[in-house]
């Protein structure tokens, strides 16, 4: 334990809190002396961190109002104005950014994720309005992103625009999430196919003249090996009548 | 919180990044505080589900946690890592602290079997972003060693400490040790964490 280069090694475990206080002690004392453990501590707790966001939950409602109201009784703490012995990470300042959202995969879909959020509250004025349609298919979509088994799959479509293809084999659904379509006119529309060993079965039509959105697809993605997406002529057709601008593939 | 993370991206914090909001809710202000909420209570009440298995413990630790949070919140620190990792660090070590007092660790076994609650209709947007680093975390995970695997598995997701978890494992303690830490490594690069 004394060791250096055994020291270092615990890195790892003390990004993990799976240290004994005791020992956490006397590693967080090591680092104080060593900016490269530090430099690494900072890199795996960051990286901890993104395993937190994998397992994120969505809070039940009370819980945001509980922590409010309780916090005109904490009192703030003022900065620390000595280092504690337990928290001595040093180092150069280092690049500060949102981790969350990282991953520059995640662009596309994050666009449509905002118009769909946009799109459900409209759906859920409407809701409140009396629409139980919407309010359903806005609870089949959520039900559908909570689904364990639920895969993401981007593609980008032939002219510009791009989807994320949501499906769950155990829910039986598929939802299309669409940005930046580019715009058809009013004598024509995009619709949607599961691809199935080579045919094209109907799953429904985009709602014409919109760009951005989310649609649940008609039918079940059992069987299927993709979605695909044609421009067809207003009303939509039995089969395609041109080859698709756009085919997600999904996971079977 | 999307719109945050859209158009900032992997720059210096802008006035609606996390860092900036702590710095408000240091000040006392409770609006930055209700924002730095929407950015952070999913993760944190996921991770401490996660330990814990009991829901009402994870949202009590939850809620524990981002009181200190605004208690705290002036000794945040940019210059030892982002205020995420700040704030999830805060989370883990007492989702810990909770497992490994021997109550906590007799109760969550009997109340394991309590439900999720169904979420809430406008997080539809936030769960595809969740979907998404879920998918990545997964991906990545599953390029490490079954040995790495498990014992990041282990210490985080359980709150084992390495001795538990070389325990567990019927493996060395150094192996443990070494495994947790080329494992993280592994996974920092493929997820692309920089810091």
């Amino acid at each position: 334990m004394n060791d250096s280069a055994d020291l270092h090694t615990l890195t790892g475990a003390y990004a993990l809190d799976a240290l004994s206080p005791a020992e956490a002690a006397e590693f967080a004392r090591h680092l104080a002396e060593c900016p490269a453990c530090s430099q690494e501590v900072r890199e795996l707790r960051e990286t901890a961190t993104r395993l937190a966001f994998a397992v994120a939950q969505v809070p039940p409602p009370g819980l945001r109002d509980r922590v409010m109201w309780s916090l005109p009784e904490v009192r703030q703490l003022p900065p620390l104005v000595v280092e504690p012995v337990v928290v001595p990470l040093r180092g150069p300042r280092w690049r500060q950014r949102l981790p969350y959202l990282a991953a520059a995969a995640c662009l596309a879909i994050a666009a449509g994720a905002g118009v769909w959020a946009v799109q459900a509250q409209r759906d859920a004025d409407r809701a409140r309005d009396g629409n139980i349609q919407a309010e359903q298919r806005a609870s089949d979509l959520e039900t559908l992103m909570a689904a364990p088994d639920a895969t993401l799959r981007t593609g980008s479509m032939r002219g510009g625009g791009g989807a994320t293809v949501v499906s769950s084999q155990r829910l039986g659904r598929t939802a299309f999430v669409y940005h930046d379509l580019p715009p058809l006119g009013t004598a024509r529309v995009y619709q949607l196919w599961y691809s199935q060993n080579g045919s094209m079965i109907p799953a429904g039509l985009v709602t014409p003249g919109r760009t951005d959105g989310a649609q649940l697809l008609a039918g079940g993605p059992r069987g299927a090996d993709a979605v695909g997406v044609t421009v067809e002529p207003s009303g939509g057709s039995p089969t395609p009548s041109g080859p698709p601008v756009m085919v997600v593939p999904i996971p079977s | 919180m999307h719109a945050v993370a859209r158009d900032n991206g992997p720059v210096a914090p802008g006035p609606g990044s996390l860092e900036t909001l702590l710095e408000r809710v240091s000040r006392g202000d409770q609006q930055a505080f209700d924002s730095v909420y929407t950015a952070v209570a999913g993760s944190v009440l996921g991770l401490a589900h996660r330990v814990l298995r009991d829901p009402a413990q994870s949202e009590e630790v939850t809620q524990e946690v981002l009181i200190e949070v605004w208690r705290s919140a002036a000794r945040f620190d940019a210059g030892r890592g982002s205020a995420m990792a700040w704030i999830m660090t805060l989370a883990h070590r007492r989702a810990v602290d909770r497992v490994r007092s021997a109550q906590a660790s007799a109760d969550r076994e009997q109340r394991a079997a309590a439900r999720d609650h169904s979420p809430a209709f406008d997080e539809v947007s936030e769960q595809v972003e969740r979907r998404l680093e879920r998918e990545q975390v997964r991906r990545c995970l599953g390029q490490l060693t079954e040995l790495q695997r498990e014992s990041v598995n282990l210490a985080y997701y359980r709150g084992y400490t390495y001795r538990e978890t070389a325990d567990v494992l019927g493996t060395a303690l150094g192996t443990v040790k070494t495994r947790l830490r080329d494992g993280l490594i592994r996974l920092r690069d493929c997820l692309g964490v920089t810091s």
